[in-house]
């Protein structure tokens, strides 16, 4: 049955990237099985460069919970949450962490061996209110050292310099609270080659995003897993080597004028998370010769860090990672996603209206309209859940979709 | 007029009371917008409140996963109920009043909208951090009513609202010392004391507390309860609750006894706002468990309380994920308590068969 929902991948570098998917959890065993330290993070902030600096290995819940979703584990996190008094209506990513940190965690043969048990935890004021609360049961779960930091949601237009410097408060509280764990006083040399390495990997990001501009599109967002490494690897060479290969790949497709499809006609816009148990609808618009060629969540790492400025450059990346996806700011939404359907030269925008995340969601039937009223560019919106399938109908969503393409495919033809 | 007839009529006031003074109006979306401020300026603040007869005109722009309240006050604004507003206010807490700012803003187009981001902790620099914060809005007030800040003002509107705070506290404590009036009526003054302009508030929360001095005092013989959510705003509920057996002495909501434990203290009176706002007892879209733990236990115990009932808007985050902790919580500490979600206010047959039934075990202990 999960096989039937796989998508069908075109670049050459799904190879390597399963390999350091792979690696990532291999690792993460292997520093708790050595005695190095583990810790659990929130996604998508400057934190991962101070770990990686410091030889501590970071686990990323919400990057674990698309794994339990391709892989069919989280229905069993969901009934694990439930039984704890979680509510359904709650947030996927939620209820699968929270499921599985409590109580999945014990199961044995899991895929991937699972996620080794935190040695602490840093849990944040910031990012979406699940992701906040994630971390907040975790802390009074695990008995392990708590660090509390702090950031507040700022919009990103409005970010100025007490925001920074605010940042930059919690960083140096962050690495007092690391170097009490490791034992060791950060080496800031290392934190700059971090920096620097997260710079080049958003520098290669941009790139291989702006590769798909091209008529065809060199891949599609059936590919979208190539993300693994700018939550996972930001500040490593990793993700730098990774992704200069898929640049490469991308940039042969491009010269050779090879698409995802033969005779790619329509372009689409994906707004909101994919549906991590059910990616083969990527490869859903393929018979009307449709490819996605942009979507919201991928713009989350269009930034640049400063290697001579590490602490104020993993403040910002931490102050404007969350803004960039969710409702913090509409209007600046609304701008990017303007500029992508320009730029991408999109025919039609779907739109994921997902329970599981109230941020992306808010606002949607806002930007469908700005598409339709200001670039005469098309929407359909279809109701569904970036991790439970129980909220998805996959008929519905073919009816709504067929019909949406039937009217594009016109549109292309006159 | 009492807070219930008051209520009732809100907004007529607030349009008269514009009309008349040629004032300014801003809406607020959140008990953490800085009113003194708004106030300093001569503005009259004005929390976004309230539900619609007419629901379904939120569908447009609002997905209906998205939580009750929120989507009442879309409906409101679309309805033109809050068309007096000269502009809109927010400061970030949970992620759906947020998006409903941004929505409201973009559709409703007020002349003057801004969105205050509060640090989640109180150290030294979130201090430094909020009256930074608190700044920028001033600078984009004066810009707007072409006004300049005065420390002296603020100093005045501060004073106007720590007495209101006060005797609100007053009342609750009254409340406790055993004398027999419904919550509803609480319930009113907090709404009341959002709602409309101090100044008008003020007089008639002097005489409301005067005039509880000299009521009835006695041993009801009920059950103390707590009621804990976010907008916690069904009079219908309230009643029903307090006819099945319980007296409502406290709560834990947007509006009520969190707003009043502190007031702001004296000197320099942006500083003082920025301390105040940051020490308040957190709402659980802004706390951490240990904090939010420690004020609910200080609560229970200051109020006696016997049973616990949260009352839950369907689909809001902060509570409904906060909840299988706080019941742990009451657990530990004996306390008996109960979960009702409720879409709005809305006394459905089902929710009063699990309040009877409810006040039923509770006597059977």
């Amino acid at each position: 049955m999960m096989e039937e929902k796989k998508t069908t991948k075109r670049l050459k570098a799904n190879t390597a990237l399963r390999q350091i998917i792979t690696d990532f959890y291999a690792d993460a065993h292997r520093a708790k099985a050595e005695g190095r330290p583990v810790g659990w993070i929130p996604p998508m902030n400057g934190l991962i460069e101070l770990f990686y600096a410091m030889d501590i290995h970071p686990i990323f819940p919400e990057n674990w919970a698309p794994i339990c979703a391709a892989i069919g584990t989280n229905t069993n996190n969901f009934a694990y949450a439930q039984r704890r008094g979680y509510s359904g209506d709650l947030c996927g990513y939620f209820r699968n962490n929270i499921g599985y940190a409590l109580d999945g965690i014990a199961e044995e043969n899991q895929p991937l061996d699972g996620l080794p048990k935190p040695d602490f935890l840093i849990s944040f004021g910031a990012g979406c209110i699940p992701t906040m609360k994630t971390f907040q049961v975790l802390c009074d779960h695990f008995r392990v050292p708590v660090f509390r930091a702090d950031l507040p949601q700022v919009a990103m237009e409005d970010i100025g310099e007490h925001h920074i410097q605010y940042g930059v408060t919690q960083i140096k509280r962050i690495i007092k609270f690391l170097e009490g764990i490791t034992g060791k006083r950060l080496d800031i040399d290392r934190l700059r080659q971090a920096v620097a390495y997260t710079d080049e990997a958003c520098r290669f990001w941009d790139e291989i995003m702006d590769a798909r501009r091209t008529i065809p599109s060199p891949f599609s967002a059936a590919e979208i897993g190539i993300m693994f490494v700018m939550v996972t690897r930001h500040g490593t060479k990793i993700a730098v080597d990774f992704l200069r290969d898929v640049l490469e790949e991308v940039r042969g497709k491009v010269a050779r004028g090879e698409g995802v499809i033969p005779n790619e006609r329509i372009r689409l816009f994906w707004d909101n998370i994919p549906l991590w148990y059910n990616m083969k609808l990527f490869n859903y618009f393929e018979k009307w010769d449709a490819v996605v060629v942009a979507e919201t969540y991928t713009s989350a790492w269009t930034m640049r860090m400063d290697k001579d400025k590490p602490l104020e450059s993993i403040a910002y990346k931490s102050l404007v990672s969350y803004p960039l996806v969710s409702c913090v700011s509409l209007d600046k939404r609304i701008e990017l996603i303007r500029k992508a359907v320009v730029d991408y030269k999109i025919d039609g925008a779907i739109f994921h209206s997902n329970r599981s995340c109230k941020p992306i969601s808010m606002g949607q039937m806002d930007i469908m309209k700005m598409l339709s009223e200001e670039l005469f560019v098309p929407g359909v919106m279809f109701d569904g859940d970036h991790m439970d399938g129980g909220s998805f109908s996959e008929a519905q969503f073919h009816t709504r979709i067929d019909a949406f393409m039937e009217m594009l495919s016109e549109r292309k033809r006159i | 007029m009492n807070f219930r007839e008051l209520n009732k009529c809100r907004l007529d006031i607030v349009k008269e009371q514009k009309k008349k003074n040629n004032c300014t109006v801003i809406g607020t979306l959140c008990s953490y917008v800085p009113v003194e401020i708004l106030h300093s300026f001569g503005i009259i603040p004005v929390r976004i409140w309230g539900q619609s007869e007419n629901l379904h005109k939120a569908d447009a722009l609002l997905q209906p996963f998205i939580c009750p309240p929120v989507r009442h006050l879309m409906a409101l604004g679309l309805e033109g109920h809050y068309n007096f507003l000269d502009g809109i206010v927010h400061c970030y807490t949970c992620d759906a009043t947020c998006g409903l700012f941004n929505i409201w803003v973009r559709n409703l187009k007020p002349g003057f909208s801004h969105l205050i981001s509060l640090p989640y902790m109180a150290i030294n620099e979130a201090l430094t951090y909020t009256m930074a914060e608190f700044g920028n809005f001033i600078e984009k007030l004066e810009t707007f009513t072409k006004k300049k800040f005065s420390p002296d003002n603020l100093k005045r509107s501060i004073a106007l609202y720590n007495e209101a705070r006060s005797l609100m506290k007053e009342v609750y404590c009254l409340r406790k010392s055993g004398l027999l009036v419904s919550y509803s009526g609480i319930s009113a003054m907090n709404i009341c004391s959002q709602t409309l302009p101090v100044e008008m508030f003020l007089p008639e929360l002097r005489k409301y507390v005067e005039k509880m001095k000299e009521d009835e005092r006695g041993i009801s013989g009920k059950l103390k309860i707590l009621i804990s959510g976010s907008v916690i705003s069904d009079t219908s509920l309230m009643a029903f609750i307090e006819g099945a057996g319980g007296d409502i002495v406290a709560d834990d909501a947007c509006t009520g006894l969190r707003v009043l434990r502190d007031v702001i203290p004296e000197g320099d009176p942006l500083q003082s706002l920025a301390g105040y706002y940051l020490t308040r007892p957190p709402c659980a879209s802004r706390a951490d468990f240990p904090s939010r733990k420690a004020y609910f236990l200080e609560t229970l115990k200051d109020f006696d309380i016997d049973a616990v009932i949260f009352i839950h808007q369907k689909f809001c985050d902060p509570h409904l994920s906060d909840h299988p902790f706080m019941k742990k919580v009451l657990d530990e500490a004996g306390i008996p308590n109960m979960q009702l979600e409720v879409e709005g206010d809305e006394l459905t047959g089902q929710v009063q068969t699990r309040i009877e039934s409810f006040f039923e075990m509770l006597e059977r202990l």
